[in-house]
């Protein structure tokens, strides 16, 4: 059973100052020249947090997959982290990431681990950004299964809502800090109108963009003159991918002592695929290119039954070649 | 036939069982075997893959040679074909490497029961092949008969050259060898490609199966030859050769499709795979 309970903004900072001085370790997106991002906050940055808002710069991912990462260490398990304001989009693409990481036979246990001491407060979107597009692919602005809590601030109040046994389990600690109230009939529907709202925006900046099949359908159908067309200005710099909330390739680096680096890579790098005797099957530019598309809404759906795209946006910003993906799937149709 | 077992782990995928190299074989000029002894017994199925590991400089996925009914020791045959195979050719006898594995899923031999097996093999592809003919020898009993075509670039390119002698000499077992070109060394068998050896099927077509392993190209006409004998999809099996690096589906290095070749293969039916993009690169 979801429970909801509502806490005064000034007894919420106090309650987060509170558990950070207790040691818990906190991240919440903080604004610095516009953009804002995931930052563990202290004292000082927990007033500027910035709730509600689509989306922090970096995707979900960064908490359970490192950048870099070494997986022989044996080492010590990371220990609790809370993770504030993660967007549905991201939250969705957790379901990936699980699929492929904690699998039956082989569960990276460093993954794992994480995913088991994090908590994650996800947080529906009352402001968009210019190329959030979610809900072409299903995926709504407000997260539902897949976090633990979701929070939504009204201004003077924040109001979380319990969507996990693990979030309840939090939500009971938190009872036990903060003073807290009920929320009234009023201020649920006065979310839901912000959530809606956000939704309908999306959809309607959106029209027109192919949803999840249709997509993987162009995708497979497009020539190989377009992707040669579409791909021309690509550098191969890999930040579509590494800014993606679902892309999860990785790359094993070797050091003495049979040491393994585990390091974030992607099939856009040139011989991602190249094996011993040379063959690459994704030497050139405009296969690689339409690989990742392959892999979004052809591959992954008919392996995951998910679509390895959220709808965040991300790598729309990112692509410092100005290719949109969204225009390039509208090119197709 | 002996049951072969399998470990499943699930912590420390990453770490190595470290081996002493008891002795490295030239095989031919690119080629050599390398015998290992790892810290503790090494089961595997015939077909599934390992990671080898040169300390500190990088891990390649190799499918043992040996036969999986040995445990204590294991063999590898690396031909060099770039930085990292050059590397394990400069061992000498006494280096520590590291395995990961086994990996993926090997030739399904229950299917091989009661059939006559045609098995084309080229290049370093009889590797894989060789940890297979020792799993059907030892299943000797329970298969019709096994015909092995293997074709190399020049006689001196050819691989375990005393194999096939041996092999011969087994009931129910025969061995025909082609050599793209003469090089001017001893050589009784035919020249040509190695799909000239599948002039006829030389199996019963009503009742057998096919194994095919080797370079990209040769492994697309052997495949194509095969199904031209009237071979059905679902009866050829091919072991793929793709950048594998984790082993264990995460990575992505080795993604064909929607398959990940490490752990959906690295042998698989062409019926499975035939619709999937480039795999013959
Ligand atoms: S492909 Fe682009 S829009 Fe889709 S989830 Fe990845 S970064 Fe976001
Ligand atoms: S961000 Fe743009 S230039 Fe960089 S790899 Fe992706 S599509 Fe290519
Ligand atoms: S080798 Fe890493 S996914 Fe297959």
């Amino acid at each position: 059973m979801q429970k909801a309970i509502k806490i005064n903004k000034d007894e919420w900072n106090r309650l987060l100052i509170k558990l950070s001085d207790a040691g818990e370790r906190l991240y919440a997106p903080i604004r610095h020249n516009g953009v804002f991002d995931y930052e563990l906050i202290d004292t000082e940055s927990i007033g500027e947090i910035v709730y509600n808002e689509a989306k922090p710069a970096s995707p979900l991912k960064i908490f359970f997959l490192p950048i870099r990462l070494n997986v022989t260490g044996g080492g010590k398990t990371p220990g609790r982290i809370i993770i504030i304001g993660a967007p549905a989009c991201d939250i969705e693409g957790l379901k990936l990431l699980d699929a492929i990481y904690i699998d039956e036979k082989y569960t990276d246990e460093s993954y794992l681990s994480r995913r088991q001491n994090a908590i994650i407060i996800g947080a529906p979107c009352h402001k968009t950004a210019e190329n959030c597009h979610c809900t072409t692919y299903g995926v709504n602005p407000w997260p539902g299964d897949g976090c633990d809590i979701s929070l939504s601030s009204t201004g003077e109040d924040i109001i979380l809502t319990t969507m996990s046994e693990k979030g309840n389990g939090f939500m009971n600690e938190i009872k036990s800090l903060v003073d807290s109230t009920e929320p009234e009939a009023g201020d649920m529907e006065t979310l839901k109108r912000l959530q809606e709202a956000s939704a309908a925006e999306i959809a309607d900046k959106n029209d027109g963009l192919p949803g999840k099949e249709e997509t993987g359908k162009l995708v497979q159908a497009a020539e190989s003159s377009f992707w040669k067309e579409h791909s021309s200005k690509c550098v191969s710099c890999g930040a579509c991918a590494a800014i993606c909330p679902t892309c999860t390739c990785f790359l094993l680096i070797d050091r003495p002592g049979f040491e393994k680096i585990k390091q974030q890579d992607t099939c856009q790098y040139p011989a991602f695929e190249r094996v011993a005797g040379g063959e690459d099957p994704l030497k050139e530019l405009s296969v690689r290119f339409h690989n990742r598309y392959m892999c979004k809404f052809v591959w992954k759906p008919e392996r995951f039954g998910v679509l390895a795209c959220t709808g965040c946006g991300r790598c729309i910003d990112a692509c410092i070649a100005g290719i949109s993906k969204n225009e390039v799937i509208r090119e197709m149709t | 036939m002996k049951k072969q077992t399998k470990e499943v782990k699930g912590k420390g995928l990453y770490e190595v069982l470290k081996a002493e190299v008891d002795e490295i074989i030239d095989e031919s000029p690119l080629i050599k075997t390398f015998v290992m002894t790892p810290e503790e017994p090494f089961k595997f199925n015939t077909g599934e893959f390992i990671e080898l590991t040169l300390d500190g400089l990088g891990e390649a996925p190799f499918t043992p040679s040996s036969s999986p009914f040995v445990t204590e020791k294991l063999e590898v045959t690396i031909m060099k074909t770039g930085y990292i195979t050059s590397k394990f050719h400069d061992l000498k006898s006494g280096a520590i490497l590291g395995i990961r594995g086994p990996f993926g899923r090997g030739y399904p031999v229950d299917r091989f029961i009661g059939k006559e097996i045609l098995i084309v093999g080229g290049g370093c592809g009889l590797a894989p092949i060789r940890s297979l003919l020792f799993t059907l020898i030892e299943m000797k009993d329970q298969i019709e008969k096994v015909v092995l075509l293997y074709g190399s670039k020049t006689p001196t390119d050819c691989i375990y050259k005393p194999m096939f002698a041996k092999l011969n000499s087994i009931d129910k077992f025969e061995t025909y060898r082609s050599a793209d070109r003469p090089d001017g060394t001893e050589w009784d068998e035919s020249i040509g490609l190695v799909t000239i050896l599948l002039d006829q099927p030389m199996v019963d077509m009503d009742n057998s199966i096919a194994v095919v392993c080797g370079p990209p190209v040769m492994m697309k006409f052997a495949t194509l030859r095969l199904l031209e004998l009237g071979f059905s999809d679902d009866d050829i099996f091919l072991s793929m050769e793709k950048n594998m690096s984790c082993g264990l589906g995460k990575c992505g290095h080795c993604m064909m499709g929607e398959f990940f070749v490490c752990k959906d293969g690295p042998v698989f039916t062409y019926a499975e795979i035939k619709h999937s993009p480039e795999i013959w690169k």
